[in-house]
């Protein structure tokens, strides 16, 4: 074995080399949001005195509620596509109802590029005096979370022997009982990833929520953008308001890694 | 307990028939086993009995009720699957209980029923754990004992053996057999292996193409199938099939093998003897001899496959009298008398012996 | 209705609102003259909006620098993803914790990210070009004939660990026994890798190869976060293009347009994706 140790040794090596591309820019902005802007300032300034002042500033201020705003529209948007796409994976994974046009419906949505669906939201809600308000950006972010999330749940759905079903209903039960007896337990946990995946694409979209809900009504992506242009270059609160937006995904990312691979390929890859 | 009558039944998935007019009873307290190759519709006519699959016409009895429309649930039957079908994220105890928890059974009576199942089954000290911790063989015994749980009028069983070891499969064949037979319940059981069929039923049926080929007391229809394809699907080895000519009461086949037969026309015929009834000797003067091509050693007996004019035969020799026989030997060739069996060669079907 | 039906029900209504009413509105609006501000009538104009959208340079150049975007991060995440995913494969010390810092980009909210690089990237405030200066070199990231470059690195950044977890799961799909029939042949580690391992493994680098493509061709937040298109247009990406002509100069239809023909490129590639997503999961 000792004829392949160089390559063991560059393995290692481009390990190490992508942990700290990852981490670096995270850590410059952690850094960043403790920093006074003086030290902001000067880069070379390695040590420095850690302030809350950016912190401060950033929960003070109207970006919380925005934060309120995207956490609304994730929940409501993940909790209609959780309902409706359990039922409706079951049926496709089960029965193959709606045929393949339904399944190639489903991933052809997931990556439809936005700019094709948000002008209709926009001219529509404007026509119904929606405009300013969350329905417009709900119904954006239904169009990718829905599809996603059913995607996901066909591939867990499809992955149910379908004879504990047959069972269910040879021990007594009808056909929506052994479905929530039997096959919902099964899924819990890919309806629970796949219902974390489709939050964290919500909670992470800007580009609907720039169009459908401005100014009054921005959501957290939107408002953290408006650091960058209408306020000259505000750094600290900048790093501050940037970590508000990631630690939640992050650590709601952990607990579902090893799920998404069989979700992402409709169950046609497993973990 | 119940006797079940398919009446005219047929199964069509669109112009395709799997099952076409069957009709079949299953008598009260009955082990019936369908057994047939792959596709001949077996697994789709219990699965029809267990409501699972509707059926295209014709109607399902079960102790004169009519089930044909019925969901499964209100059919009185339990079914033992392929691969178990155990519930995996419930105990042993919580899956022996499910059946129990559909009919509303109150909760002590369900620990009394479950423990009297679990008990017999050795089952009672699994049954606290999960079915992905336990055996082949103990998630078969949960399977068999969540099935008997609810005393049900019919037992179905779908291949529930075949993903046991060789030695696991014959022990939990008697124990099955014995479970039936002291509960008395109806039991419909599908399988492909011939000898779980002739060891387990009171009633064989062997099916082909959707139609039943024949049915009956295993040893009648091993001793008399009525066509070649039984003839050569029950039983192992194979029975030995020759075709030849039948002329003044004597079959000859093609490669020269004569032996007598009676209440024949002369014609085309296909001759069958099962390997057992070939008698294999060192008899130099016989007319019909052969060259030993392989020996199959099984314990107490033998397969010894002869090559006697071109054609192949398997012959079942005590190993007791296989002095002189062994690979490369010329042996000579006898059938039992009056243990052959004569078929018409086009239509297979069985015209003598 | 039959079972099956009453399930998928709901789910098609949804998506009739949510999808197919938009796709059909904005198909037909491609065919108007609609603006957002103006009261008056709106009128069918036929394929007008293709043809100026068509005949624009300005649509032809974004879809070139899309198109340049695409072919280069997606091209680079693939090697890098490859790469990491064969070594992650073989890593056993905190084996979950690296996988889970490697994987950790794809979540986090990409405006963000685009904030987060223009921030590490700036010319005057930025850790790596002040790194760069005290090295006596100066790196402008987003300067002229820098800047798409620097934008597919963040998209490198943020999506190599889409490739990653992909191309791992795949990787740990694959059966054990060929490699180890093929070491016993006396086959090298480079010799199995090619002939075995990346055969087996192309039906899940296609299906990575094709998501990545789709995903990439949308970029915008990068864009918006960090260069608005510019210098020039040199990082005008047709996202951010139809974007800026429907919100910015209100040509809502010319931008509905611009769009339908982006969707036709990304439909062809869905075929092909849906092809082989198909055949994975009926093997």
């Amino acid at each position: 074995m000792s004829r392949i140790k160089p390559l063991g040794v560059l393995r290692v090596a481009l390990l190490w080399a992508a942990v700290i591309t990852v981490g670096l820019p995270l850590i410059w902005v952690i850094l960043g949001s403790f920093k006074s802007p003086a030290e902001l300032n000067n880069p070379n300034q390695l040590l420095f005195v850690p302030t809350l002042g950016s912190w401060r500033a950033v929960l003070s201020s109207d970006l919380i509620f925005s934060a309120a705003r995207s956490l609304i529209v994730g929940l409501v948007t993940v909790s209609i596509s959780v309902i409706v796409g359990t039922m409706g994976a079951y049926a496709i994974a089960r029965f193959r109802a709606g045929g393949s046009l339904t399944r190639f419906g489903i991933l052809a949505a997931q990556v439809l590029p936005p700019a094709v669906l948000v002008f209709p939201f926009l001219t529509v809600a404007y026509a119904l005096r929606l405009n300013g308000t969350l329905v417009p950006v709900i119904f954006a972010h239904l169009s990718f979370v829905l599809p996603v999330v059913t995607w996901f749940l066909i591939g867990f759905f499809a992955a149910v022997p379908k004879e504990i079903e047959e069972q269910a209903r040879v021990d007594g039960f009808g056909r929506f009982a052994a479905f929530r007896l039997v096959v919902l337990p099964q899924v819990l946990p890919g309806i629970g990833a796949a219902a974390i995946f489709g939050f964290t694409l919500s909670w992470n979209d800007m580009f609907y929520g720039l169009i459908l809900a401005p100014s009054n009504s921005t959501i957290l992506p939107v408002a953290i953008a408006g650091f960058n242009t209408f306020r000259g270059v505000e750094l600290g609160p900048m790093c501050a308001a940037i970590l508000i937006a990631v630690i939640p995904v992050l650590i709601a990312s952990f607990f579902i890694q090893r799920k998404l691979v069989q979700g992402i390929s409709g169950g046609a890859v497993k973990f | 307990m119940s006797t079940v009558n398919f009446e005219k039944i047929v199964k069509s998935y669109g112009d395709t028939s799997v099952v076409r007019e069957l009709d079949l009873e299953l008598p009260d307290g009955s082990f019936t086993v369908l057994v047939g190759p792959s596709g001949c519709g077996k697994t789709t006519t219990l699965r029809m009995l267990a409501g699972l699959e509707t059926v295209t016409s014709g109607r399902i009895l079960i102790g004169g009720r009519d089930v044909t429309k019925l969901e499964p649930k209100d059919r009185d039957i339990a079914m033992v699957f392929q691969n178990y079908a155990l519930y995996p994220h419930l105990s042993v105890r919580e899956n022996l209980a499910f059946p129990l928890r559909a009919i509303q059974t109150p909760k002590d009576q369900v620990a009394t029923r479950v423990d009297s199942v679990a008990g017999p089954l050795g089952l009672t000290p699994l049954l606290h754990r999960k079915p992905k911790d336990l055996s082949g063989g103990q998630q078969q015994r949960v399977a068999i004992g969540r099935a008997i749980i609810r005393q049900p009028s019919v037992f179905l069983f779908d291949e529930p053996l075949s993903n046991l070891d060789a030695k696991l499969r014959v022990e939990m064949r008697t124990e099955l057999l014995q479970i039936q037979r002291r509960l008395g319940t109806t039991a419909l059981y599908v399988t492909h292996d011939q000898e779980e069929a002739m060891t387990l039923s009171d009633c064989i049926v062997v099916m082909r193409d959707g139609q039943i080929a024949q049915q009956g007391k295993p040893q009648d229809v091993y001793d008399h199938p009525n066509s070649t394809f039984v003839a050569a699907f029950v039983g192992s080895p194979k029975m030995n099939l020759m075709d030849g000519t039948v002329t003044d009461g004597v079959f000859v086949d093609d490669a020269g093998f004569s032996i007598g037969v009676t209440n024949v026309a002369a014609g085309r015929f296909t001759l069958g003897v099962r390997p057992d009834d070939i008698l294999i000797g060192l008899d130099e003067s016989s007319p019909h001899r052969g060259v030993v091509d392989v020996v199959e050693l099984l314990g107490p007996r033998a397969i010894v496959s002869v090559i006697s004019h071109g054609q192949n035969v398997a012959a079942v020799v005590e190993a007791a009298s296989m002095t002189g026989i062994r690979e490369g030997a010329t042996v000579s060739l006898g059938i039992r008398p009056g243990s052959q069996h004569l078929f018409n060669q086009s239509t297979g079907l069985r015209v003598g012996s | 209705m039959k079972y099956e039906h009453k399930l998928l029900t709901p789910l098609l209504a949804v998506f009739a609102v949510a999808v197919g009413f938009p796709l059909l509105y904005s198909f037909w609006l491609g065919f108007t003259d609609y603006k957002l501000v103006n009261s008056g009538a709106t009128k069918f104009v036929g394929l007008q909006n293709y043809i100026s959208v068509l005949s624009d340079g300005a649509y032809w150049s974004s879809f070139a620098t899309t198109t340049a975007y695409v072919l280069l991060s997606v091209s680079l995440e693939l090697i890098i993803g490859l790469s990491i995913a064969l070594a992650l494969q073989k890593q056993k010390w905190v084996k979950d914790l690296t996988r889970s810092v490697l994987l950790a980009p794809m979540f986090i909210t990409p405006i963000a990210v685009g904030l987060m690089f223009r921030f590490f990237l700036n010319d005057q405030l930025g850790a790596i070009p002040n790194f760069l200066k005290q090295l006596g070199l100066s790196y402008d990231f987003f300067g002229p004939g820098r800047a798409l470059i620097s934008l597919a690195f963040i998209d490198v950044w943020q999506w190599t660990p889409f490739m990653i977890l992909l191309l791992l799961a795949g990787l740990e799909s694959i059966p054990k026994q060929p490699l180890e029939a093929a070491r016993v042949d006396g086959a090298n580690s480079w010799y199995s890798f090619r002939r075995i391992t990346l055969p087996m493994l192309s039906p899940v680098l296609v299906v990575a190869i094709l998501l990545r493509g789709l995903d990439a061709l949308k970029v915008f937040e990068y864009v918006f976060a960090t260069t608005r298109g510019g210098p020039g247009t040199e990082t005008k990406t047709i996202q951010f293009l139809a974007y800026q002509t429907g919100i910015t100069y209100f040509r809502l239809s010319e931008a509905s347009a611009m769009a339908f023909i982006l969707l036709v490129v990304v439909l062809a590639i869905i075929v092909i994706l849906f092809r082989n997503l198909e055949k994975a999961s009926t093997r």
